[in-house]
C-alpha cells in the first residue's frame, strides 16, 4: 500500500477568500466565547438569566453553522474551501502567521457536530444541572469550550489549531474539577491537565518542527511544501503529532487521564470526553493527511497505537462496574478505532471522520442516558444498584437502547455503517489489522450488552431509598433527538449526505481489494458482536447479579485498575521526578525553612534564618558557585581537546 | 593593540564623546545628582513629592529622549560606548519597567503604616528606635537617587562597549539594589539577611569578572570588545587564556541573570527584599544582564561560538531543569516566583544559544514580554495582605480567587504567560526563542526546554488552582485596595501580556529592527 | 625602573619568588587564621607583597598608590572597625554543614588547578608586550594613566564617580541615626536623674549573685527574687530576660547557709 501514495487532495484543492455568509466564520466562534465572558466577567447579576443565554449562544452559532452547510453545498466541489484572514497575527522577516480560519468539508462538519451536540448538551444541562449553585459558571465554562473547540476547528494554520488545542484542554481542566470539593475531582482535573501537557509538547514541537522545515505553519503552504520534506523530517513530524493526539484523544500510552475525568458532571462527559474534544486527535491526524502520506512509518505507528488502545478501552469497559467509567472505556475503544482508520491513509481517513461523526452523537446520547438514570438514583453510579429499570424510564430505556443498537453495530443502526466501513478498510490493509477490529467489535458486544442488561434488565438491586423516576422534558427531549440521530445519521450521512465524496477533496479517498470478500466481513464481525452480547446477555441479565463485585480473574481485576496504567505512570514517571525534585531541593535549604516556618511562627523563624547566616549560609552557595566556575571551565576546556 | 595615542606629544587630544546619543544616560544620572542635593537640603515633609516629580519627570524625560533617538546607531566616547539598536530598546524597556517598579515603591496605600521601606534603615529591627521612628511616621527617601544610580547604571550596562565600563555599570547598577533590598519595613530581619546575601554573592561573582576582564586584558591587550573580537580572530592560538576569560566573564553575567548553578541568591533575596524592589530586581536586572551577556559573547567572542555554546548549552539546561522542579515544591510565592524567574532565565538562554541576529531579537522579545508579566505578578503580590505584611504564603491564597475574582483572574493571566499558553505574551516569547534556537540547530535543547516548561506549567497552574478551586478559610488573606500607582502596575502588566500575546506585531517589529550589536 | 629591568633578570625572578611565597602565605593566613585581626594583618602583608611585586615590574605609581590606600587606609580603617566590634570577638570555626568543608576544598583544588594549568600553558610561550608602549610617549606611569584615564576610559572614569555617590549615600543609610528627641543638656540630665522618682546612682549590673553573668541575666537581690533594673532596656522592651532558674537559688542559700552553720 506504501507505493501508491495517493496525492493528497489539499494540495488540489485551493482556499478561496470568504464572502456572504463565510464572512461570519469569526461569528461561529465570537457567539459562544462572548457567552462565555458575560457569564464569567458578569458575576452573580447573571445568576438568572445566565444560562438560558449560554443555551442561545451555541444554538445561534449551530443555526449559523447549518446556514453555512448549506451555502457550501451549493458551491462546486473544487471550491469549498473558504478561508477568512481576520488580521496578521505574528510577522517576523519570512515567518508569517496570520490569524485565519479555514472552513471546508472538514471543519463544516466538525463545526456541526460540535455546535449541535452541543446545543443538545446545553439545554439538557438546564434540568441536569438545576439545582447546582454554580449552574452560570458550569455555562460560562461549557461555552468557553465549545469557542475553543470551534477555534481547534475551524484554525487556518497549526498556530492558531494550537490556541484552540490549549483552550479546549483548559477548559475541559475546569470542567473536570468543577465539583471541586470532591478530591477525586481536583486530582482527576490535574492528571488531565498534566497528561495533556505531555501531549501538547508533542504538539508544540511539530510546529517548530513545521516551521523550521517549510518556514511556514498555514495548512496549505505546509502540505503544499510536505513533499520537499526529507522522509525523516516528516517521520519526526508525524510522531509528534501523533504524540499529541495520544494525548488529546486518551490514547495509549497517555490513556489514563479519561477513566478518571468521569468525576466531571455527566453533561461534561458527553460532550467533551466523548463526543467533541476527545476526537481533536482523530481530526489533527486527518487534519494532516498531507504528512502522514508521506511518512509510512509514523502512519503505521498510529494504527499500532489505534489497535492498542482499542483491545485497552473494550476490556476496561468490560470490568467496570461504574456505568460511567465503563462509557469511558468504550469512548478509548471506539476513539482506537478511529485513530486506527486515520492510521490506514486515505482508505481510512473518511471513515475515521464518519466514525466520528455517528459515534459523537451516539456516545453522547449514551452518556445523556447514563445521566439520567444518575439523576433517577441519586446519583449512584454502580451498575451493580441498578436493574430493571426499563420499566420505570421508559424514554431512557429506549433512547439508551437505540444508541445501544448502534454502537455494537447492528444494522441500519449509525454505528454499523460507520464501524463497518473501518473494518472493511482494515482488511484493506492487512488482515490481522482487520481482525482486531472484528475481536474488539465482539467485545463491544459483550460490554455494552453488560450495561444494558445491568442497568435495565434482570432484578431490582436498588438501594433502599432510591426512587427512580423518569427525568423532566428538558432531559429527555435532547435524549430522544440523540436517540433518533442514533438511528438515521449512518444512513443519512451515508446516502443522502454522501460523507465519502463530500470528505474526498480534504482527505482523499482510494479503495484496495480485500483478501475476504466483502459479504464475509460483514457477517463474520456481527457474528462476533451477537456472540458477544449473547455472553453478556445469558450472564448479566438471566443470572443475577451480585450487588457486590465478586472477585474475578486477573483479567477482569487488571481491567478494574484500568489494566494499570496509573501503577505505570507512578513508576515511570511520578516517584523519579518525585525524587529528583527532592534531591535537588536537598541544595535549598529553605525548602524545609518554609516547614519549620509553618511551626514556628514568624519571629521563632526569623530568629532562626538570621542565626543561620551568621553562622554563613551564603558560603554554601558561594561554594556551589565556586563549583559552577568549575563546570563552566571545564565545560569550555573540554570542548577544544 | 596599543591603546595610547602617539600622536600628542606633550598634551593629549580629547577623545570625542558624542553627548547626545548618551543624552539618555547622562539625564538620569544628573537627576539622581539634583535628588541626592534635594535629600540634602530639602526639608522632610517636601522631599517625598520633590523627589517623585523629579524620578518620573527622569523617567519621562529620557524615554522621548531614547524615542527621539532611536534612529541612533553608534559607537561613541572611544569605543567604549555602542549606542545600537538593542541597546536602545532594551534601555527603553529598563526605563518603563523601572517607572513601573518606581510605581510600586511609591505606593503608600496597602500598608498600614505607610512606606514600603523601612522608616529607618538604620535603627535596628524590633528595637525602641524603630518603632519611634515608624510612630512618628519617617520614612526613607534615600531611595529615589538609589533607584536613579541604579537605573543610569542598567542603562550603561546594556550599552558598554568596553570591560571597563561594563564592570564600572555593573556596580553602579548593583550597589543601590543591594542597600534597597535591605531595607523593607517589615521582615526586617528576612530582609537584612537577603541583602547581606546577595551582597556577598554579588562581590564574589564581580570577582569573577574582574579576573576574567584581566584575562582578556592578557590576552587581547585591550579590554574594548571590538579589539577583542579583532584578537579572537588574529590570533586563534593561545586558547588557554582566552576561554579562561570567557569562562570568568560568563560566570560574572550569568549570575546576574540567576542562571544554574549561580542561582542561589535569588529565592533569598526576592523573599527577602521589599516586592517593588523585587520586583525591579526581576525585571530591569535581568534585561540588563542578558543584554550584557549577550554583548560579551557575540561581539567580543563570537569568533569562538563554537567553544561556549557547549558550555550555555550545560548551564541553560541546568537552569530550565533546576528552577522548574524546585519551583514545583515551594510553598512560599515570592520563592515559586523566584525559581520561576530562574526557569525563565533559562528558556531565555536558549535564545542566547541560537547566537543569530533572530536569536537576539527573539531574546529581547522574551525579556520585555517577561519583564511586564512579572512586574505585574510582583504588583498582584504586593496587595494581598493579612494582618502581618503580605501574605506570600500559599496556603494564605487558597480561594483568594472568589474573595478577589478581578485579583485572582489577572495574576492567573500572568501565570498563564509564564506558563507559556497561547494567545498570551509568553508564548509568543517562548515561540520566538524555541524557533530561533531550532533554526540553528539545537534541537535537542528546544526538546528539554519545552518538557521544562511544561513542568513550569504545572506550578503556575498550582497558583490558579489554589486561588480558583480551593474554598477561602479563615487564614485567606486579603486583598487590599491600593492607589492608583499600583493600580497602574497591575494593569499595565495584564495589558501588555494581553495586547502582545494578541497583537505581538508592534514589539516584533521593534525587536526585529534593532538590528544587531555594534562594535 | 626599566634600567632595573633591563640589568637582568635574575634579581626580579628572586623579588618575585620571595613575593610570591608572602602574598600566598599571607592570603592562607587571612583565611584560615581564627580572629579577625589577625585576617587583616595577614591581608595588609597581602597587598604590601603585592605593592612591591608592582614596584617591580615598573609600576611604581601602582605600588604606592596600593600601600597607600589599602594598605594604608582601607586596612586601617578595618582594624578600626574590627577594633570597635572587639578585638577578642572571633568566629566558630565549627563546620555545621555536612560535606561543607570536604567540597570545598575539593572544588578550590580543582579551580586551582584548572587555573594554573590553564594560564599555565596559554603564557609559558607567549612575549611580553613591554612597559614603554604601556607607559605611553610620556614614559612615565602617572602620565600613563592620566592618559587613559582622560581618553580611552573617560566614560567609565566619570561613572565611577556615581559609584561612590552611591556608596556614599548607602552608607548614610545604613548607618546615620537621626536624633528623634532634642539632645539633654547636663543640667537637664542631672535635673531628670534626682527629681524623678528614678534610680539616681548606678544600676546594678546584670548577672550580680546570680550564675550567669550575659547581658540578659537579671541580677539577683539579698531576698532572692530578681531585678529587672539590672537587664539594658531594649532587652527588657523585647522580652529577652533569660529568667531565673530559683532552684540554683535555693542550692546557692543552701550552700553559704551550710557554710554559716
Amino acid at each position: 500500500m506504501n507505493g501508491t501514495v495517493a496525492l493528497s487532495a489539499a494540495d488540489l484543492q485551493q482556499v478561496t477568500p470568504a464572502t456572504g455568509i463565510f464572512t461570519l466564520i469569526a461569528l461561529l466562534i465570537a457567539l459562544p466565547l462572548a457567552g462565555a465572558a458575560i457569564l464569567l466577567l458578569g458575576g452573580r447579576r447573571t445568576n438568572r438569566w445566565g444560562p438560558y443565554l449560554g443555551v442561545l449562544t451555541v444554538t445561534g452559532s449551530a443555526v449559523l453553522a447549518i446556514v453555512m452547510l448549506v451555502k457550501l453545498m451549493s458551491l462546486p466541489t473544487g471550491s469549498r474551501s473558504i478561508g477568512q484572514n481576520l488580521y496578521q497575527w505574528v510577522f517576523a522577516g519570512s515567518f508569517k502567521v496570520n490569524f485565519a480560519f479555514q472552513l471546508d468539508q472538514l471543519s463544516i462538519v466538525f463545526v456541526l457536530l460540535i455546535t449541535i451536540v452541543g446545543t443538545l448538551i446545553h439545554i439538557y444541562s438546564l434540568g441536569y444541572m438545576a439545582h447546582d449553585v454554580d449552574r452560570r459558571k458550569f455555562f460560562g465554562y461549557l461555552n468557553l469550550f465549545v469557542a475553543a473547540m470551534l477555534i481547534l476547528v475551524l484554525a487556518g494554520n497549526y498556530l492558531l489549531l494550537y490556541v484552540g488545542w490549549e483552550g479546549v484542554g483548559l477548559a475541559s481542566y475546569l470542567l473536570i474539577g468543577f465539583w471541586q470539593y470532591k478530591p477525586a475531582a481536583a486530582a482527576a482535573a490535574k492528571k488531565a491537565f498534566v497528561i495533556n501537557r505531555v501531549g501538547d509538547v508533542g504538539l508544540s514541537l511539530a510546529i517548530m518542527v513545521m516551521f523550521v522545515t517549510f518556514g511556514t505553519v498555514n495548512y496549505s503552504d505546509v502540505f503544499g511544501s510536505a513533499s520537499h520534506a526529507s522522509q525523516g523530517t516528516l517521520t519526526a513530524i508525524g510522531l509528534l503529532l501523533l504524540l499529541a493526539a495520544c494525548g488529546k484523544s486518551a490514547q495509549f500510552p497517555l490513556q489514563s487521564w479519561l477513566l478518571d475525568a468521569m468525576e466531571g458532571p455527566t453533561p461534561v462527559s458527553a460532550l467533551i470526553h466523548a463526543a467533541t474534544m476527545v476526537t481533536a486527535g482523530v481530526y489533527l491526524i486527518v487534519r494532516s493527511n498531507a504528512i502522514f502520506d508521506r511518512a509510512p512509518w509514523a502512519a503505521g505507528m498510529v494504527i499500532a497505537i489505534g489497535i492498542i488502545t482499542m483491545f485497552m478501552g473494550a476490556i476496561i469497559g468490560s470490568a467496570k462496574d461504574d456505568i460511567k467509567k465503563s462509557l469511558a472505556g468504550s469512548t478509548m475503544s471506539q476513539i482506537g478505532y478511529m485513530i486506527t482508520a486515520a492510521g490506514l491513509g486515505p482508505i481510512g481517513y473518511v471513515f475515521a471522520i464518519f466514525h466520528l461523526l455517528t459515534h459523537g452523537v451516539f456516545k453522547a446520547g449514551l452518556f445523556l442516558g447514563a445521566g439520567s438514570v444518575m439523576h433517577g438514583m441519586k446519583d449512584n453510579v454502580n451498575m451493580r444498584m441498578y436493574g430493571a429499570l426499563r420499566k420505570v424510564m421508559v424514554v431512557t430505556f429506549i433512547t439508551f437502547g437505540a444508541c445501544y443498537l448502534s454502537i455494537i453495530g447492528i444494522p441500519p443502526f449509525s454505528g454499523f455503517w460507520s464501524k463497518d466501513d473501518i473494518i472493511h478498510a482494515a482488511f484493506e490493509r492487512g488482515t490481522l489489522i482487520g481482525v482486531a477490529g472484528v475481536l474488539v467489535a465482539g467485545i463491544t458486544g459483550f460490554y455494552m450488552t453488560r450495561m444494558v442488561a445491568m442497568t435495565f434488565f434482570g432484578k431490582a438491586r436498588w438501594e433502599d431509598d432510591a426512587h427512580p423516576h423518569e427525568s423532566p422534558k428538558v432531559m429527555t427531549i435532547p435524549l430522544v433527538i440523540l436517540g433518533v440521530g442514533a438511528v438515521v445519521l449512518g444512513m443519512a450521512l451515508l446516502f443522502w449526505g454522501n460523507i465519502k465524496t463530500w470528505l474526498e477533496p480534504v482527505t482523499g479517498l482510494t479503495e484496495a481489494p480485500t483478501v475476504i470478500p466483502d459479504w464475509a466481513i460483514m457477517t463474520i464481525s456481527l457474528a462476533c458482536v451477537l456472540v458477544g452480547a449473547a455472553i453478556a446477555f445469558v450472564m448479566y441479565a438471566r443470572r443475577s447479579v451480585p450487588t457486590t463485585a465478586p472477585r474475578g480473574s486477573w483479567l477482569t481485576r487488571a481491567a478494574r485498575e484500568e489494566l494499570y496504567g496509573n501503577e505505570v505512570n507512578n513508576t515511570l514517571v511520578v516517584r523519579p521526578s518525585y525524587y529528583a525534585s527532592r534531591v535537588l531541593n536537598w541544595f535549598d535549604a529553605r525548602a524545609i525553612d518554609g516547614f519549620v516556618n509553618g511551626l514556628g511562627g514568624f519571629t521563632g523563624a526569623a530568629g532562626t534564618r538570621l542565626r543561620r547566616m551568621q553562622t554563613g549560609f551564603a558560603r554554601s552557595y558561594a561554594l556551589s558557585m565556586v563549583g559552577g566556575a568549575v563546570l563552566v571551565i571545564l565545560a569550555l576546556v573540554l570542548v577544544r581537546l | 593593540m596599543n591603546p595610547i595615542m602617539a600622536s600628542a606629544p606633550a598634551l593629549f587630544t580629547i577623545r570625542s564623546v558624542d553627548y547626545r546619543a548618551i543624552s539618555p544616560v547622562l539625564i538620569i544620572l544628573a537627576v539622581a545628582l539634583v535628588s541626592v542635593f534635594v535629600e540634602a537640603f530639602v526639608g522632610r515633609s517636601a522631599r517625598r513629592p520633590v523627589q517623585l516629580v523629579l524620578v518620573f519627570g527622569a523617567f519621562l524625560a529620557t524615554f522621548i529622549d531614547l524615542i527621539t533617538l532611536h534612529a541612533t546607531r553608534l559607537v561613541t566616547a572611544a569605543g567604549s560606548v555602542a549606542v545600537d539598536g538593542p541597546a536602545l530598546v532594551m534601555q527603553g524597556a529598563i526605563i518603563l519597567l523601572a517607572a513601573l517598579a518606581a510605581m510600586l515603591m511609591a505606593e503608600r496605600m496597602v500598608d498600614p503604616s505607610g512606606d514600603p521601606f523601612a522608616a529607618r534603615a538604620s535603627s535596628l529591627p524590633g528595637s525602641v528606635d524603630e518603632a519611634e521612628f515608624s510612630a512618628r511616621g519617617y520614612f526613607q527617601t534615600e531611595v529615589w537617587p538609589l533607584l536613579l544610580f541604579s537605573v543610569a547604571g542598567m542603562m550603561l550596562f546594556v550599552s558598554a562597549n568596553d570591560l571597563l565600563l561594563m564592570f564600572v555599570a555593573l556596580e553602579v547598577m548593583s550597589l543601590p539594589i543591594y542597600l534597597m533590598a535591605g531595607m523593607a519595613r517589615r521582615r526586617r530581619l528576612l530582609s537584612q539577611e537577603a541583602s547581606l546575601k546577595y551582597f556577598l554573592l554579588g562581590a564574589f561573582a564581580s570577582a569573577f569578572f574582574l579576573y576574567g576582564m584581566a584575562l582578556t586584558f592578557g590576552f587581547a591587550g585591550s579590554v574594548n570588545l571590538g579589539s577583542i573580537a579583532d584578537a579572537v580572530s588574529a590570533k586563534p592560538s593561545q586558547s588557554g587564556l582566552l576561554l579562561l576569560a570567557v569562562a570568568m566573564l560568563s560566570i560574572g553575567l550569568l549570575f546576574k541573570v540567576a542562571a544554574v548553578p549561580f542561582h542561589q541568591w535569588t529565592p533569598d533575596a526576592y523573599q527577602g527584599a521589599p516586592t517593588a524592589v523585587t520586583a525591579l530586581m526581576a525585571t530591569t536586572v535581568k534585561i540588563a544582564a542578558f543584554g550584557a551577556l549577550m554583548r560579551v559573547l557575540y561581539v567580543a567572542f563570537g569568533g569562538i561560538r563554537w567553544d561556549w555554546t557547549p558550555m550555555l548549552w550545560i548551564v541553560a539546561i541546568l537552569t530550565m531543569v533546576v528552577g522548574s522542579v524546585i519551583a514545583v515544591t515551594q510553598s512560599d510565592i515570592k520563592r515559586m516566583l523566584a525559581y520561576s524567574s530562574v526557569a525563565q532565565a533559562g528558556f531565555i538562554l536558549v535564545g542566547v544559544i541560537a547566537v543569530s541576529g533572530k536569536g537576539l531579537a527573539s531574546v529581547l522579545f522574551y525579556v520585555i514580554a517577561y519583564g511586564f508579566a512579572t512586574i505585574g505578578a510582583f504588583a498582584v503580590v504586593s496587595v494581598v495582605r493579612d494582618a502581618s505584611g503580605e501574605a506570600t504564603h500559599l496556603s494564605k491564597w487558597a480561594g483568594l480567587g472568589k474573595k478577589s475574582p478581578v485579583t485572582g483572574a489577572v495574576l492567573s493571566l500572568l501565570m498563564l504567560s509564564f506558563a507559556g499558553i497561547p494567545l498570551t505574551s509568553g508564548f509568543i516569547g517562548k515561540f520566538a526563542v524555541f524557533s530561533a534556537a531550532i533554526a540553528n540547530g539545537a534541537t535537542w535543547l528546544v526538546i528539554v526546554a519545552v518538557i521544562a516548561s511544561v513542568v513550569s506549567a504545572f506550578f503556575y497552574a498550582r497558583v490558579i488552582v489554589l486561588m480558583f478551586f480551593s474554598e477561602p478559610t479563615e487564614a485567606t488573606a486579603s486583598v487590599v485596595v491600593p492607589s492608583a500607582f499600583t493600580t497602574i502596575v497591575i494593569a499595565a502588566g495584564a495589558t501588555v501580556t494581553v495586547v502582545v500575546g494578541i497583537a505581538p506585531q508592534p514589539l516584533l517589529d521593534l525587536v526585529n529592527n534593532a538590528g544587531l550589536f555594534l562594535r | 625602573m626599566n634600567a632595573a629591568v633591563q640589568a637582568g633578570n635574575v634579581g626580579e625572578t628572586l623579588v618575585f619568588w620571595i613575593c610570591a611565597f608572602f602574598s600566598v602565605l599571607g592570603a592562607l593566613g587571612l583565611i584560615v587564621s581564627r580572629k579577625a585581626v589577625h585576617s587583616a594583618l595577614w591581608m595588609a602583608l597581602v597587598m604590601i607583597n603585592l605593592a612591591i611585586l608592582f614596584v617591580a615590574n615598573s609600576a611604581p605609581f601602582l605600588g604606592m598608590a596600593q600601600i597607600v590606600v589599602y594598605t594604608g587606609a582601607v586596612m586601617m580603617l578595618f582594624l578600626f572597625v574590627l577594633m570597635m566590634v572587639g578585638v577578642d570577638s572571633s568566629d566558630s570555626l565549627i563546620e555545621t554543614i555536612k560535606g561543607q568543608r570536604v567540597a570545598g576544598i575539593l572544588l578550590g583544588i580543582g579551580m586551582g588547578l584548572l587555573l594554573v594549568f590553564g594560564l599555565g600553558s596559554a603564557l609559558t610561550n607567549s612575549t611580553s608586550v613591554g612597559l614603554d608602549a604601556a607607559n605611553g610617549v610620556d614614559k612615565g606611569n602617572v602620565q600613563g594613566i592620566a592618559h587613559l584615564i582622560f581618553t580611552d576610559y573617560l566614560i567609565p572614569f566619570e561613572v565611577t564617580s556615581a559609584l561612590l555617590i552611591t556608596a556614599a549615600l548607602g552608607a548614610m543609610v545604613l548607618a546615620h541615626r537621626e536624633r528623634w528627641i532634642p539632645r539633654l543638656t547636663q543640667m537637664q540630665l542631672s535635673r531628670a536623674r534626682f527629681a524623678g522618682s528614678g534610680h539616681p546612682g548606678n544600676l546594678p549590673n546584670p548577672g550580680i549573685y546570680a550564675r550567669h553573668n550575659a547581658v540578659d541575666t537579671p541580677a539577683l537581690l539579698p531576698d532572692g527574687s530578681t531585678t529587672d533594673l539590672s537587664i539594658p532596656g531594649p532587652l527588657v522592651a523585647r522580652g529577652g530576660i533569660r529568667p531565673v532558674d530559683h532552684a540554683e537559688v535555693d542550692e546557692v542559700a543552701a550552700i553559704t547557709d551550710g557554710g554559716q552553720s
